[in-house]
């Protein structure tokens, strides 16, 4: 079963079309490659899906339920987290706290409680530290705990949102170019560390990403963009193999990667 | 009667639409609310009232030199109070808390200074009225009127036609691109700040006629505000019709109902439309890009 | 003089928990409010009421005091808040929303106008003043460490982000802003029980603007921050008697100053700590030893 379908889902801004009538699902478990080249609507796609922005037109599913007008933390409370193109940490605190914010979710407590500090927060606030610390420790960020967010390299900091998108408890995981700026030995691990946390975490994962060997190393299944329609989908030998993608885009891209 | 009302309240709405387009103007392009607007009108207001009565300038000089003045004044904040904050890529928070500053600031140290006294403009200005189709029409009023509509429309053409103009509406539209393409934020953010001002000086000067010239009667620009929310904030079409329509409403109430329940009505206004309408009348709903 | 000296500490304290629900607010939530005096108003007059026409006890009107200006809060947080709007639209509205209680305080019956209402009881002695204070400080301070406090302070640093984390913006906001009008509302009914006279003159955008001016000064994302600022700037004023416009002029040169050279105010996202006095005392003296 799909655990995500978009049916004819279109978006404008003015008068650009980010995307045009895209329909299609993700099954259960598995992880999908979003690609195409700049500006071809991939991140909108993300977007959209998230509730960041509101469709011009179609549908989304989620687990057979109509998400279309659903708000981002609804949608979060629903199993969907996201990682951001342009890192989006909360840059002033510290690496555990963007962690502990995630991790908030999965252990509640009311208001007033809150207020009293009453000893159920505090057991809960322990639980939340000991969770938040797990995390960090998933994803190697142990030793940068107490270091600000913003001080951490680029390539730390975009495992800090996937440590903090996982904190979410996601069934569904949208990672925008997790590998952006990495070096091919760099981003080579980050595949091997996708692939890790999609099986430790039951995940099933969308992944977009410009280094087309860390999409053909993750994705069974591959979804092309171009000026925001479908070009291409299928698996990564049947959209290496088509002339329209190779022609637009994966052709050069694909040849300068490899060189 | 109603043909009076209703041409105090385009008089009124005119000025409510200068304020509120001056406003817009820096909304549009810094993205902040400029809460110091009002203090640049009252002493657009103070320069005016100085060069008629103690210079003994003619009204139409007085009037230049109010906008030159408050032009000045208005370039002169965005110097001293905004430019750090906007090479810094400060949070709009910080903006605002900075206006504020400023506008505390000019407030209090015109009432240190001059004194908290009203003057008011000569009555022959203020106090003229012409008789048409049975109503007593202020003579002020229609000059409020038709400075307003000159004033918004010679901007709307500056905007439309000259290289600054052009630019500073692509940079109300995308400030980075805008930057990208080797425009001189700095000098176009100046250009807003002195474009602003000199509606600022204009305003006040008919305020000031209108209900005297005092350090707080730039407080008034809480209507701006409004009617710019009215219309959606950011937008000058919409700056001018909310501006218009809160003039002409407020008026209405306080001639049919009670002066002393118009500040509220205005209040209950903002809510109400916020509720219903949460992006104004004209607002585009920019979906920032994430 | 010991009563004057008392007296100073006591308006001192009911401006802390004022600044204290305020910096909540702005420090924590980056939401900005033109009119935080209203609440203060509200209070105080919701409480002065209830004590001067209806005898009723003073720790019960305290609390409705408190308990009104919250409501208020709701009720101007709910339209300017739901919405996903820019804080600037809720600047606007508080804007609007200190002048229209003014009004009301001037029109009403119950609130005898611009008179205002004479002869309420002193109740607010400084152990009553200290003792609210320290039960605020303590609240606030457990709010910043749970999970809301996280929350505001996520929403502040990131909106979009703090989304994609599962916080409801809104009941983040509207929580923040109903506990900071129930500090302004309790801070607002000491006030009345300390004066002994409120009319609507007393609640103009000058509070407003100290209390802004306490917490931009004592840095955002503190509550220590805030509240030794508050008493500097409630205390030292007092004690030179330098005149109330003069010390606006002063007041709006800081913020502008502080967000020019120092946005991170005094204590910006710090709090003062034993540990950390200590360290600065030492350091200090070390200093001092060096040079003696
Ligand atoms: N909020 C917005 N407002 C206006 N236009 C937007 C907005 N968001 C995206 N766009 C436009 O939509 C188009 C698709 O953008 P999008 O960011 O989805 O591309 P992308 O495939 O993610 O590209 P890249 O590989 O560069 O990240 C672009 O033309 C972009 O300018
Ligand atoms: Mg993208």
């Amino acid at each position: 079963m799909d655990i995500l379908r978009l049916e004819a889902v279109t978006k404008r801004f003015g008068g650009i079309v980010a995307c045009k009538d895209i329909s299609f699902g993700i099954p259960e478990g598995r992880i999908m490659g979003l690609i195409g080249p700049n500006g071809a609507g991939k991140t909108t796609i993300f977007n959209l899906i998230t509730g960041v922005y509101s469709l011009t037109a179609g549908r989304i599913y989620f687990r057979g339920a109509d998400i279309t007008r659903l708000r981002p933390d609804e949608l979060v409370a629903l199993g969907i987290a996201r990682t951001f193109q342009n890192i989006r940490l909360f840059r002033n605190l510290t690496v555990l706290d963007n962690v502990r914010i995630a991790v908030d979710r999965n252990l509640p407590y009311s208001f007033g409680a809150a207020l009293a500090r009453l000893p159920s927060v505090l057991s809960k606030e322990r639980a939340v530290y000991r969770q938040a610390t797990e995390y960090l420790a998933a994803l190697g960020l142990s030793g940068r705990a107490g270091d600000r967010a913003d001080s951490l390299p680029y390539g730390l900091q975009r495992k800090l949102e996937i440590a903090r998108a996982l904190a979410l408890k996601p069934k569904l995981l949208l990672l925008d170019e997790p590998a952006a700026g990495m070096n091919p030995e760099e981003s080579a691990e980050l595949a091997r560390l996708i692939r890790r946390i999609h099986g430790e975490f039951g995940l099933t994962t969308l992944l977009i990403e410009h280094h087309m060997d860390v999409v053909m190393e993750l994705c069974e299944q591959i979804y092309v963009l171009n000026f925001g329609v479908k070009l291409a989908e299928g698996d990564a030998e049947t959209v290496q193999g088509n002339p329209d993608v190779l022609r637009a885009y994966l052709g050069e891209g694909y040849k300068r990667a490899g060189n | 009667m109603l043909i009076q009302t209703l041409v105090t309240g385009l008089a009124i709405g005119g000025i409510y639409a200068l304020m509120a387009v001056g406003y817009s103007l820096v909304f549009s392009i810094l993205n902040f609310s400029n809460f110091a607007y009002g203090s640049i009108i009252m002493l657009g207001a103070y320069v005016g009232y100085y060069l008629l009565m103690k210079a003994g300038l003619p009204l139409a000089v007085s009037v230049a030199g109010s906008v030159m003045g408050a032009a000045f004044l208005c370039y002169l904040n965005e110097r001293m109070a905004y430019s750090t904050l906007r090479k810094r890529n400060a949070a709009s928070l910080y903006f605002m808390i900075s206006a504020m500053g400023t506008a505390i600031f000019l407030e209090n140290l015109v009432y240190a200074t001059i004194g908290s006294r009203f003057y008011a403009f000569p009555e022959i200005i203020t106090q003229q009225n012409i008789t048409f189709w049975g109503a007593s029409i202020g003579v002020l009023d229609v000059f409020a009127i038709v400075f307003s509509f000159t004033a918004i429309y010679m901007l709307h053409y500056f905007l439309q036609h000259s290289r600054v103009g052009i630019a500073i509406r692509a940079a109300s539209y995308d400030m980075q691109v805008c930057q990208l393409n080797g425009v001189n934020i700095t000098r176009l953010v100046g250009w807003v700040f002195l474009l602003a001002g000199a509606l600022a000086g204009l305003s006040g000067m008919f305020l000031g006629m209108k209900y005297m010239v005092y350090p707080t009667m730039g407080w008034i620009t809480n209507k701006a505000y409004i009617a710019a929310v009215i219309g959606g904030l950011g937008s000058l079409p919409g700056a001018v019709v909310g501006g218009l329509i809160l003039g002409v409403l407020e008026t209405l109430v306080s001639t049919y109902v009670s002066s002393v329940i118009r500040d509220v009505f205005s209040f209950s206004l903002l809510v109400v439309l916020l509720l219903v309408l949460p992006t104004g009348l004209f607002g585009k709903y920019l979906e920032e890009k994430v | 003089m010991l009563s004057y000296i008392s007296g100073i500490i006591t308006f001192s304290l009911i401006y802390v928990i004022a600044a204290v629900g305020l910096a909540i607010f702005t420090g924590f939530t980056g939401l900005f409010s033109l009119g935080h005096a209203a609440f203060f108003a509200i209070g105080a007059y919701t409480a002065g009421i209830l004590t001067y026409f209806y005898d009723v006890n003073f720790w019960l009107a305290l609390a409705s005091g408190g308990a009104m200006s919250g409501l208020v809060g709701i009720l101007i947080g709910y339209p300017t808040l739901k919405a996903k709007l820019r804080s600037d639209y809720f600047a606007i509205a508080t804007l609007g929303f200190g002048e229209a209680v003014r009004v009301l305080l001037e029109n009403l019956e119950i609130t005898q106008g611009a008179r205002g209402l004479p002869g309420i009881p002193a109740e607010t002695t400084l152990p009553v003043a200290a003792g609210v204070t320290v039960i605020v400080l303590w609240v606030a301070r457990n709010f910043v460490h749970s999970r809301y406090g996280r929350a505001a302070v996520a929403v502040r640093e990131d909106f979009v982000a703090a989304e994609m984390m599962g916080i409801n913006l809104f009941q983040v906001r509207l929580l923040s802003l109903v506990f900071s009008a129930i500090c302004g509302g309790v801070a607002g009914g000491l006030f009345a029980h300390y004066v002994s006279f409120i009319q609507p003159s007393m609640f103009t955008s000058y509070l407003s603007t100290q209390l802004t001016a306490s917490v931009v000064a004592g840095g955002m994302g503190s509550i220590t921050g805030p509240a030794v600022a508050t008493v500097i700037f409630i205390a030292i004023p007092e004690v030179l008697r330098v005149a109330s416009m003069w010390r606006l002029v002063a007041y709006g040169l800081l913020l502008v100053a502080i967000m020019v050279f120092r946005p991170q105010g005094l204590l910006g996202f710090r709090e003062l700590s034993w540990a950390g006095v200590k360290r600065w005392l030492t350091l200090g003296k070390a200093a001092g030893q060096g040079r003696g």
